[in-house]
């Protein structure tokens, strides 16, 4: 693992959270230019605009899932799937907070939960580092990360099911309904199954990053059914994105799981060993 | 629809025998693909040169993992009742489409995880890959079936309704049907069917971690033999927690309407089990004896 | 921004009460990890977060169902109430789930119940190094961890309950969330139970036997300090959400 070059964290931080707030902010803004615009241009920019939303959710997932890596690889003693949880659940109060504290300043909601997120996430790293005395050197700095990409994946998911980040729209379309645990849950899942799933000492990042695409498309996916009764053929488009996503990072993943591991066998006895 | 208490009783049993089932095949289906507290050894052998033929799946604990493929089943249901599909058809597609996600997640970890462990020369069976997924998906299936049906009565059959919407309570109670499964069913399989070739009556030595049974009666070790096992009493065991669960927690309020006496009954019930969990403690002692005898006797062997 | 009057001071504090409620309860629930699941320690075979999380969940289901009787809210210690209705669904499951883990301790695996942290149990007196098995730290549920585990269930209960039953009452009178109260209401039950359920884990490291392990007493204090902080600022910004309208 020491002579292949991996992917910087800072490259990767970067990629989060402008990639996330990209896609964030092209789904509230695509819609008002298709009205600006009018006609069949106003249809096909309504119908992709959620996608957009969802592939920002997917940048913070690798974001996220590669933080989630850093920090479990010096042994949390409970398990990844712990900070995957507590990240979320700090992401979930954040998020909500900075998407319905802005009133009319709309666009400024997604920033403001970032902000709120990263300094929760550095509050509890803090405790968890001095108070509880976890002994992790990354943990402050990873656990912002995952709580900052926490709320990315939240609003962005949720926006791909409503079709904008504005609270008040949130609450029937999203709420109501139950989709926000979807959003939640299965945003969890997607942060934290990649490093659980890799987890070993020949562990690459180029198959993690991969893995966590594939789970990101499939948190699309779900979305994208999910937006089938909120939104329509919006739904549509941004689940049959997240179908062929899913398809090419699998395909990719899998490639890496050929040239990595030990023997590929159709079947076999089990071989001989010093044991 | 306004329920009388005969249809409320025959209501809560028909959930408390769903939760039964759909406990007994989470246990079953965390067998089959070895998941959590005792896949830690099944990951651990081939690090002590112990190389294996069982499917190491690790989907994020099963807690985790069953709450996402039931949030999912309840979101695909509710989207499916919306656009009028029939009852029994939407819980079955959602089933279906979460059963195929999970799945989609048990292979990544499978060949995930063996892929790390490259340098203990482990090798990625693909027909252990083949046959044990569609088994995994086949239990989940059933379990998301139960479980969304258990949050359909809840939100929309049942007087007066529960307030939370299907894909919260479906996630609620794939979230417990995990953690039960994770505390009941994974015992009988870590603690016995991984270490059958170890005697009987005893806990499991740390000397002995990682050293599980690769070669079976006949043939290699697989999931499907240790599923078939555990069905004999992990999985039923892990059923009646669930199902104990799902029907004590609403019974005393049915009965005897929102008030303190349904509170008073429902402590009582916590007393008599524990009762009934020193009653079982006793017994298994006199039983079993000790395992060394007291002070200046000679210490004999389990 | 909101005024800083007292009723929201209180509703502050009582987040914050429940937020270390729940982290209490931790604890108090014994807990054995992937030790415990290959009966080579005492507890139940899982993990901290996922126990907790799982009763304290069972609990909201019983204490949203109560709360929404309309007799329930028009009674005057409809609090109470709701609290003990959570505390009861709680208790309740982890109860099924200790009685069914003995059951196949018992006779699955063939083990008598022993503590690896006492001699002799607390509440039963019964003798407990001679039953350990060689080579293990305990196995089973002896009565002392079975009665931790309930204690703990209950607390882990009041607390999700109590979150729970503070933002429904701010929710409702919200101008914004008004009917969608208990929708939205739950989710961040969820959100703060499951943040308040990890940091105790952490702190005790992912095993612990209940009210009578050493662990307890050394680990307790800084916990609950830890989640009073994060729940009272959890608890402003969920109160912030309704206020802000």
């Amino acid at each position: 693992m020491s002579d292949i070059k991996e992917i910087p964290p800072n490259t990767l931080m970067a990629f989060g959270i402008v990639g996330g707030l990209l896609g964030i902010y092209l789904t509230y803004i695509l819609p008002l230019a298709g009205d600006a615009v009018g006609g069949p241009v106003k249809d096909l920019l309504t119908t992709i605009a959620p996608a957009a939303g969802a592939l920002g959710g997917m940048c913070a997932i690798v974001w996220g899932a590669e933080a989630v890596r850093r920090v479990a690889k010096y042994g949390l003693g409970t398990g990844v799937p712990s900070i995957g949880q507590i990240a979320m659940g700090m992401g979930i109060v954040a998020a909500m907070f900075g998407l319905a504290i802005v009133k009319e300043l709309t666009l400024a909601g997604p920033i403001v939960a970032l902000v709120t997120a990263s300094v929760i996430g550095l509050i509890i790293g803090w405790f968890a580092q001095n108070v509880i005395k976890m002994k992790i050197p990354v943990m402050i700095r990873c656990m912002t990360e995952i709580a900052a990409a926490g709320s990315l994946i939240i609003i962005g998911f949720s926006a791909a099911v409503a079709g904008t980040f504005e609270f008040s729209k949130l609450i029937p379309l999203v709420f109501d309904n139950g989709f926000m645990l979807a959003v939640f849950w299965v945003g969890a899942m997607a942060l934290l199954h990649p490093f659980n799933a890799v987890l070993g000492p020949d562990e690459k990042q180029k198959r993690l990053l991969y893995l966590a695409f594939s789970t990101g498309a499939i948190t699309m996916a779900v979305t994208g059914i999910a937006g089938i009764m909120t939104l329509g053929n919006a739904g549509i488009f941004t689940l049959l994105v997240g179908v062929v996503l899913w398809l090419i990072f699998y395909k990719k993943f899998w490639d890496e799981v050929y040239k990595d591991a030990a023997a590929v066998v159709g079947t076999g006895l089990i071989p001989k060993t010093e044991a | 629809m306004v329920l009388d208490l005969t249809m409320s009783m025959a209501i809560l049993a028909f959930m408390g025998a769903l939760a039964t089932i759909a406990g007994c095949l989470e246990d079953l289906e965390s067998d089959v693909g070895s998941q959590s507290n005792p896949n830690s050894q099944v990951q651990l052998a081939p690090q002590m040169g112990f190389l294996h033929r069982i499917y190491n799946k690790a989907v994020s604990g099963e807690p985790v993992s069953n709450g996402m493929s039931a949030v999912i089943g309840g979101t695909v249901t509710t989207v499916l009742l919306n656009e009028k599909f029939f009852v029994m058809t939407a819980i079955a597609l959602g089933a279906l489409v979460a059963a195929l996600i999970y799945g989609i997640y048990a292979t990544t970890s499978y060949a995930g995880r063996v892929a790390s462990q490259a340098r203990f020369k482990q090798p990625l069976y693909m027909d252990i890959m083949r046959y044990t997924t569609p088994s995994i998906i086949a239990h989940n299936f059933i379990v998301v079936f139960c479980l969304v049906s258990l949050a359909y009565i809840q939100a929309q059959i049942l007087a007066p309704a529960h307030p939370f919407s299907i894909p919260f309570l479906a996630l609620i109670w794939g979230i417990t049907v995990g953690a039960i499964g994770s505390s009941v069913g994974d015992v009988h399989y870590g603690a016995e069917r991984e270490y059958q070739n170890r005697e009987f009556g005893c806990g499991l030595n740390t000397a002995l971690s990682g050293r599980i049974v690769r070669r079976a009666e006949s043939g290699l070790r697989n999931s499907i033999d240790n599923v078939w096992f555990c069905a004999k009493f992990g999985g039923p065991v892990t059923g009646i927690a669930l199902g104990l669960t799902v029907f004590l927690s609403s019974w005393p309020t049915t009965v005897f309407g929102y008030t303190w006496l349904a509170i008073g009954v429902g402590i009582a019930i916590v007393v008599v089990m524990t009762i009934l969990n020193r009653l079982l403690e006793v017994n298994v002692k006199n039983a079993y004896g000790p395992y060394k005898e007291e002070k200046n006797e000679k210490e004999a062997s389990a | 921004m909101v005024a800083l009057d007292p009723a929201t001071l209180i509703n502050v504090l009582l987040i914050a009460i429940s937020g270390t409620l729940v982290c209490i309860a931790v604890h108090f629930i014994p807990v054995g990890g992937a030790p415990a699941a290959m009966a080579q320690a005492t507890g139940i075979g899982t993990g901290t977060v996922e126990l907790a999380a799982g009763s304290g969940l069972v609990g909201l289901i019983t204490a949203s169902a109560m709360y929404a009787i309309p007799s329930v809210q028009s009674d005057p210690n409809v609090m109470a109430l709701v609290l003990a209705a959570g505390a009861m669904g709680s208790m309740i499951m982890i109860a099924s789930t200790m009685l069914s883990g003995s059951l196949i301790y018992a006779y699955g695996v063939g083990v008598p119940f022993a503590s690896a942290q006492v001699k002799k149990d607390p509440i039963t007196g019964a003798r407990q190094d001679l039953y350990m098995s060689k080579g293990t730290q305990g196995q089973g549920l002896p009565t002392v961890c079975f009665v931790s585990g309930i204690i703990g269930a209950a607390l882990g209960g009041i607390g999700g309950a109590l979150i729970y039953y503070v933002l429904v009452g701010i929710y409702s009178t919200s101008t914004l969330i008004g009917g969608s109260a208990a929708a939205v209401a739950g989710v961040f039950t969820m959100g703060v139970f499951y943040v308040n359920s990890v940091v105790p884990s952490y702190g005790v490291g992912g095993t612990i036997e209940g009210f009578h392990d050493p662990k307890f007493r050394r680990v307790l204090p800084k916990d609950a300090v830890t989640s009073f902080v994060v729940s009272a600022l959890c608890g402003i910004l969920a109160i912030l959400i309704a206020g802000g309208f």
